[in-house]
């Protein structure tokens, strides 16, 4: 794993060199901030014995442990903007976990097409359509039509560790 | 330039997500799961239109390194408990790292099980260096104290062996059982117990739902045949009666019986001529079925000086031979 680490470094290093300047100034010029952060879930047990459910920074996150992944949007410019799409591709080490809002709109080719996910098949190895199941999600997104100057709002969706 | 709480990099922002993923992943599906220190990164992107066109805009890069989880499992591959003599016998297990991270696992074989007939004495612990899972002396390597494997990566299956001695001592169809205890290296103990800092790459080491400890049970069986030769005579005079007066026929019935269980191997039914007597040519028989005198290829040889060999081979318990054969008293 120290490979992929050095190469995620490198990698980040040469995005720096090149685009760094038309970056910021993108960045800066954007009425839309887009804040994304992570949780985990983890299941507190009281002791009078009872559960309770609790959003903690990820700390000692082993395969099937729950993570919930956020991102906060704020407009903080004076126009109101058209067609705000938030897209986020799913790390492939997770899956999208099966209580996901039944509404969330999924793509599971890569975001070529989208849909809930009960109205999505796949090609399963045979050739062979199959309905799509929550470990095929590759992309959530979601789609306002519109947000009006000082809008907040917060996105979410739960993933359980492959 | 803006700073985002949470941020794990601030070069990694300017990272394009599509980069990212698709370079740091491709975790193949595992038993324990996605591998230790395998890095989750996830991005949103913001895609809008301001009036004057369409514009994206990516989220902060937010980074969850997965840590290491500890389990194990062993199982014992011998079909049934392993029928065995008083010496050396081999038991046979089947390790799994069933984490998902590189692991050793320390091995201990205890041959003191409640319950036991008797205790075997375990030699060594050996690795199937040659993965035919079958013992080879002097290829399979003989683990040294204390008993630890290589460090196997995730989903590595391992065949190990228990050399034990039975002891002389032990009797036909008496049992004994040997427990052998595998467990990680990095630590043992309840689920979700945490050894921070120990798993891969600095993370954590988490303990799975074996406890990160597996015991497995071998099991013996002595299985020791015993051989009762019963030798008896009947007399017949040349007059009819049944006295011992020269040129009386002294028939004599070895009756070799084998008891007990198991097999007795190679056996060979000898006899003398006795003094003042002579064989009768053509008299040696096994279960009635005569055998010719010469040394050939049938099972018996006798001779007036060398006497009767009978070679019954293989016999297992149960099984009882008859060889006959007659002299004459000079």
């Amino acid at each position: 794993m120290k490979l992929l680490t050095k190469m995620t470094i490198a990698l980040s290093a040469s995005a720096l060199a090149l685009p760094g300047m038309s970056v910021a100034a993108q960045a800066a010029a954007s009425p839309i901030s887009l804040v994304g952060d992570v949780k985990a879930e983890k299941v507190i047990t009281a002791p009078d014995g009872t559960e309770s459910t609790e959003l903690v920074a990820p700390t000692a996150i082993i395969p099937g442990d729950r993570l919930i992944f956020g991102t906060d949007y704020a407009h903080g410019g004076s126009e109101a903007v058209n067609n705000f799409v938030v897209t986020n591709p799913l790390p492939a080490a997770v899956r999208l976990a099966p209580d996901a809002d039944p509404a969330l709109e999924v793509s599971v080719d890569g975001g070529k097409s989208w849909g809930v996910l009960t109205a999505l098949t796949v090609s399963s190895s045979d050739g062979a359509a199959r309905p799509g199941t929550h470990a095929d999600v590759t992309h959530v997104r979601w789609v306002l039509a519109s947000v009006t100057p000082g809008t907040k709002g917060r996105l979410t969706y739960p993933a359980i560790i492959r | 330039m803006n700073t985002y709480p949470r941020l794990n990099s601030p070069l990694a922002m300017i990272c394009g997500a599509a980069a990212i993923t698709g370079l740091v992943f491709s975790a193949p599906a595992l038993a324990g799961g996605v591998t230790a220190g395998t890095l989750i990164e996830n991005t949103a992107v913001a895609s809008y239109d301001d009036g004057a066109g369409a514009r994206t805009i990516n989220s902060n890069t937010v980074t969850v390194r997965v840590d290491e989880l500890l389990d194990v499992t062993l199982t014992s591959q011998d079909p049934g408990p392993i029928n065995t003599r008083p010496g050396d016998a081999v038991l046979t297990f089947e390790l799994t790292n069933q984490g998902n991270g590189p692991e050793a696992f320390t091995l201990l074989a205890n041959p003191a099980v409640a319950g036991n007939d008797f205790d075997v004495v375990v030699r060594s612990i050996a690795i199937d260096s040659n993965g035919n899972g079958v013992y080879d002396a002097g290829v399979d390597e003989i683990l040294t104290a204390p008993q630890t494997t290589a460090i196997l990566a995730p989903d590595t299956v391992l065949t190990v062996f228990v050399l034990v001695t039975v002891p002389d001592g032990a009797s036909d169809t008496q049992t004994s059982n040997v427990n052998l205890t595998a467990e990680a290296v990095t630590g043992s103990g309840a689920p979700g117990t945490v050894f921070a800092g120990a798993g891969v790459d600095g993370g954590d080491a988490i303990v799975g739902t074996t406890g990160a400890i597996a015991t497995a049970r071998g099991q013996l069986v002595v299985g020791v045949a015993s051989v009762e030769l019963i030798k008896s005579v009947t007399l017949r005079d040349p007059f009819g009666g049944t006295s011992a007066v020269p040129g009386t026929i002294a028939t004599f019935t070895i009756l070799a019986r084998v008891s007990g269980s198991g097999t007795i191997n190679d056996l060979v039914v000898t006899d003398a001529i006795p003094d003042g007597t002579t064989y009768a040519p053509g008299t040696l028989a096994l279960d009635s079925a005569a055998l010719s005198d010469a040394e050939d290829g049938d099972s018996g040889a006798a001779s007036d000086a060398a006497g009767i060999t009978v070679d019954l081979g293989d016999v297992t318990a149960d099984a009882t031979a008859s060889v006959t054969f007659d002299v004459v008293i000079d």
